[in-house]
């Protein structure tokens, strides 16, 4: 059998095949394409943001310019990259992982992806059309109605984010039946494998939280295009009512987020231990936990509204409360390494680094609960610091982590070693350069989304610094994507299972043929390849 | 591969894999339950748009009181009742017509439908005549928005019911009962949905 | 009362530290995890395959919820401490956001951009918004309020050091959102009260500058008490020459930037609502000279 992944060699009279495709493991590199080609794009808005940062009163871009940046930046690396990515494993993952030979409706799986990159051009051709929006990725109103907005900017967000919303909703019908109905035989719920869990439970979460995105964008629709008074308080609207629909949303969103990463790393982690994960129904079950709790948070982005000392208690209990979940699994990762035989390939460096990034990150989560702190912080550097230790030091070094893993298993090679730690070690000091300084920035008043600042703050050496880390991020992806394009050719062979590893996707060629699996699996535990590989030291479940 | 997801019992497993005789032998284990693929789609999509739904409603109750004065002079209670009575059996008509197959019942629930859409359209024109739009004031925005989303997914299932009625004209037994119950479960949907926009909009107003 | 900047500085401090205690031990017990069972260490023997222990899943679980409600706690405390419920306000200052300028109304006195208020006196603002939601923030001397249009919204400060405290809106409020910066100035009891005195007066009439303001658009924006000119689009220039800077923040507040901002705004704060208008020197130079006499 070949290990050269077929659609690596496929000649041309076949490549239409991708547009009209309906396997799941094709659609799921589609997916991870799109992902990786926008986190570039935003990668590359990054930069510019923080090139301007870099020196007080700069005037490398204007302010219009660099306002539609981190508008464009924010949506981009949330909706267009890190969403798509996750999806993308799940798409190609989750069925190999419970024997099933592809998702419930390929087709509709296609047509996920396909609304998912449309709704992505829509946004980006906004700037072919007069402008991107550039009311920030949150676009609150008033700011975002036709008054203060008037520019068709908006217009292309609020019907690209709902194109692109459509698809992740479709995309999320299409797991979650997938992962109840399809299971192989044996493959209870409770041994499905931790990723395969996190999916189900991020596929609810979209399926909650989206909606009320969509339900905002229509309103807001409504008031530009119609007139509407949604938002409009001289129409007798109120400017909060957006507030509280989008967090409603946009809360979930980060759990949707860091959810499926989580499952990445706890797949990764025991098999680089070689030791099965501790606590499975603990860390099943907080996600669950996790997913209730997310829908009762939302308002804690809203301390400084004015909602009152009521509400806000209320919120940021619930906001205390979620964090309780989220630290039982990262003991339970590290109760797994102790007493295990630890393999430090790249892949494990960034399961190790998810963890180590996402405790500051929690952290500081935790502070921003504290209303009175986040009264002091909020919409500050302080939070751009937080929300990127957890979605970047968090999920993209899980991500990072589930591509080293799996990479072999959909190409038939292995990414380099060697690439791989500089991609790690100049991601990890990158990455924690540009955003440790975040902190203590916001912390003496730098606020959010402005395109500069003034020279008399003293803020500059902190954003050089800052600026400084972005630049070593930047060479870190560019080692990353040279280990992309040089492995896709030229990898070493990994086989079949090149990890020792211990659940279904393993137990098939790499790349799986299109069916999945020549044989059907059968399953009597959480590790169906580790107890065929070593039948003598069956689990008892 | 079943439309319920369990592999059946007759295919050979090769040498591979452990045989479905010793897993047998090792007691009987929870398998996926047969649930119908189609029928839980259509559940969970049905869920979603629910939420959706409810976050227009709030907005619209959140609202309610600074729209009431117009809500009790411009909206016409009886009218929009009896038109909604058509919906409402329409629901009854696709039911039977899920039962008993039946492309002539799924005409009727069609037409009924169509019914309660130009009933609603029928009120919008009257209402706009009077100067009272998605433009004009909160009552008209939070109004038009919630009937007319509620009108657009009524429409979606006029297609959905449309396509039945072709795919039912060839062989009878071509189309699944799993695709009858999946268009009965969003048209009931669309109904229920409506019951509430009618007491929260219209019983609302005036009781 | 203690100044809300110093209840949420301590506050601060307490959850930092137990932020930084957890962190150094769950750091530390990642670093020695990896340390410790590296495969290249051990050679010989099987890796462990423990992998449930109800009591330790309990007992983390309880540790960290425990500790939190200890910080609960410690925020309801801060929170009743900080919005300044038991102690009445000396005075109620009216704080309005524009884009992007700030407006301050002591009664019936109007001033923008710079706030002044005595030492040692709870002072409320009451926070609110002509156009988009902007936010007041002067970290040293307290928490951030949003200001929302159509909603009035309350923010206690409470200052124990006279001295000038900076700060800028904190809620993007559009293209100059940079710019808004706000200078609070807190001041002896006396000599606010002669600053206030001051700003309630008219302005000195007569001369050159103020014929130039008057006969041009600057009155459909602006007012100047003591002249006919009553706009309030944009910021009160009744005593504009009192204040640090012009444009919110954006340039120092003296003639010869005044003349270079009055020639061109759109060249230092561009997109603000304030338009480019076409004035012949010799009138650039009095309007200068006159705004720059209005202390």
């Amino acid at each position: 059998m070949t290990a050269i992944p077929l659609w690596v060699r496929r000649p041309a009279a076949e490549r239409a095949g991708w547009l009209r495709t309906v396997d799941h493991k094709e659609i799921g590199v589609l997916y991870i394409g799109m992902g990786v080609a926008f986190f570039a794009i935003g990668g590359l808005e990054a930069l510019l943001l923080r090139a301007q940062l870099a020196t007080p009163e700069a005037s490398l871009v204007d302010p219009e310019t660099f306002d539609q940046a981190f508008t464009v930046h924010g949506v981009t690396m949330i909706l267009l990259a890190v969403v798509p990515l996750l999806v993308g494993f799940a798409n190609y993952m989750v069925p190999l992982m419970i024997g099933a030979p592809d998702v419930a409706f390929p087709r509709l799986n296609a047509l996920s992806f396909w609304l998912s990159l449309v709704g992505g051009i829509v946004l980006y051709f906004s700037f072919l059309a007069g402008g991107a929006p550039d009311t920030g990725w949150f676009s609150y109103a008033p700011l975002s109605e036709r008054a203060f907005a008037p520019g068709t900017g908006v217009d292309y967000y609020i019907v690209g984010l709902a194109v692109n919303g459509a698809g992740t909703i479709i995309g999320a019908i299409n797991l979650a039946v997938t992962i109840l109905l399809m299971r192989c035989p044996g493959m209870a719920i409770s041994r499905v494998p931790l990723f395969v869990w996190m999916t189900l439970v991020t596929s609810v979460l979209i399926l909650g939280a989206y909606p009320a995105l969509t339900a905002a964008l229509v309103m807001l629709l409504v008031d530009r295009q119609l007139g509407g008074h949604f938002f409009d308080p001289a129409g007798g609207g109120q400017a909060v009512l957006w507030q509280h629909l989008f967090w409603f949303f946009g809360h979930p969103e980060v759990y949707i987020m860091v959810l499926p990463a989580m499952g990445m790393i706890s797949e990764v982690i025991p098999v680089f231990s070689r030791k099965p994960i501790f606590g499975y129904g603990f860390v099943a079950g907080s996600s669950v936990a996790i997913a209730f709790l997310s829908f009762g948070v939302w308002a804690h982005h809203m301390f400084a509204v004015g909602l009152g000392d009521t509400e806000n208690a209320i919120f940021s209990a619930t906001s205390m409360l979620i964090a309780i979940p989220t630290g039982v699994k990262i003991f339970n990762w590290i109760a797994t390494m102790i007493g295990g035989r630890l393999r430090m390939t790249a892949a494990m460096l960034f399961a190790v680094g998810f963890i180590a990034m996402f405790v500051i990150g929690g952290l500081s989560g935790v502070a921003l609960a504290v209303v009175p702190i986040d009264q002091a912080v909020t919409d500050s550097y302080f939070v751009v610091a937080h929300l990127h230790y957890v979605l970047f030091g968090g999920t993209m070094l899980g991500i990072f982590a589930g591509t080293y893993y799996w990479f072999p298993k959909m190409t038939g090679r292995l990414l380099s070693e060697g690439l791989g730690r500089w991609h790690f070690w100049l991601t990890f000091a990158g990455f924690n350069l540009t955003f440790l300084p975040q902190h203590w920035l916001g912390a003496v008043g730098m606020p959010r989304r402005v395109f500069t600042y003034a020279a008399s703050t003293g803020w500059g050496p902190l954003n050089l610094i800052s600026t400084i880390g972005a630049a070593i991020l930047a060479v870190a992806m560019v080692v990353f994507f040279v280990n992309l394009a040089r492995s896709i050719r030229s990898g070493e062979i990994a086989g079949d299972d090149p990890w020792d590893a211990f659940t279904l996707e393993w137990s098939t060629t790499s790349p799986p043929p299109p069916e999945n699996f020549a044989s059907i699996p059968a399953v009597t535990g959480r590790r169906p390849l580790w107890d065929r590989k070593h039948p003598e030291a069956r689990e008892k479940e | 591969m079943s439309e319920t997801g369990f592999i059946p019992a007759e295919r050979k497993p090769p040498a591979l894999s452990i045989s479905l005789g010793s897993l047998r032998a090792q007691g009987p284990l929870p398998l996926s339950p047969k649930i119908d693929r189609t029928l839980l789609g259509v559940a969970i999509f049905i869920a979603s748009e629910s939420v959706f739904f409810l976050a227009i409603v709030l907005a619209y109750v959140a609202y309610r009181d600074s729209g009431l004065a117009t809500a009790k002079a411009n909206l016409d209670v009886v009218r929009t009742a009896i038109f909604s009575v058509a919906l409402f059996a329409s629901s009854g008509t696709m039911a039977r017509a899920a039962r008993t197959r039946s492309g002539a019942w799924l005409a009727a629930t069609m037409i009924l439908g169509a019914i309660f859409l130009t009933g609603q359209g029928s009120e919008y024109a009257r209402l706009l005549g009077e100067g009272i739009g998605p433009g004009s004031a909160l009552f008209g925005t939070t109004f038009f928005t919630l009937t007319g989303l509620h009108g657009i997914h009524v429409l979606a299932g006029l297609v959905a019911l449309a396509g039945l009625f072709i795919a039912n004209l060839g062989r009878a037994r071509a189309v699944r009962a799993s695709a009858w119950e999946a268009v009965g479960f969003y048209w009931h949907f669309v109904d229920a949905v409506w019951v509430v926009v009618f007491s929260v909009v219209y019983l609302g107003t005036f009781l | 009362m203690r100044p809300p900047a110093e209840a949420i500085g301590t506050l601060a401090l307490i959850v930092g530290v137990i932020a930084f205690l957890i962190f150094v031990g769950v750091e530390a017990a990642l670093v020695y995890a990896i340390w410790r069972y590296r495969a290249t260490r051990h050679v010989a023997g099987e890796p462990a395959t423990f992998e449930r222990n109800q009591r330790l899943e309990i007992a983390w679980t309880a540790a960290p919820a425990l500790i939190l409600a200890v910080v609960f706690v410690l925020t309801l405390g801060t929170m009743a401490e900080i919005n300044g419920a038991g102690v009445a306000p000396a005075m109620r200052i009216a704080a309005t956001g524009h884009q992007w300028w700030w407006e301050f109304r002591y009664g019936g006195t109007k001033t923008a951009n710079e706030l002044h208020i005595p030492v040692d006196t709870p002072v409320d603002l009451d926070l609110t918004s002509v156009d988009v939601i902007h936010s007041f923030w002067v970290p040293e001397l307290g928490p951030k309020m949003d200001m929302l249009p159509g909603t009035t919204n309350h923010l206690r400060l409470l200052a124990r050091r006279a001295g000038s405290y900076d700060g800028q809106c904190a809620e993007f409020c559009g293209v100059e959102h940079a710019w808004m910066r706000i200078r609070v100035v807190v001041q002896s009891q006396a000599e606010f009260d002669s600053w206030l005195a001051a700003q309630a007066s008219p302005a000195a009439t007569g001369g050159d500058g103020e014929r130039v303001f008057l006969s041009s658009i600057c009155v459909s924006c602006h007012a100047i008490r003591g002249t006919t000119a009553a706009g309030t689009a944009g910021p009160d220039l009744t005593h504009v020459a009192s204040r640090a800077t012009i444009g919110a923040g954006v340039l120092p507040n003296d003639i010869a930037h005044m003349r270079a901002w009055l020639a061109d705004p759109q060249r230092f704060k561009p997109g603000s609502l304030m338009p480019r208008v076409p004035l012949a020197d010799a009138d650039l130079d009095a309007l200068a000279a006159y705004l720059g006499s209005l202390r």
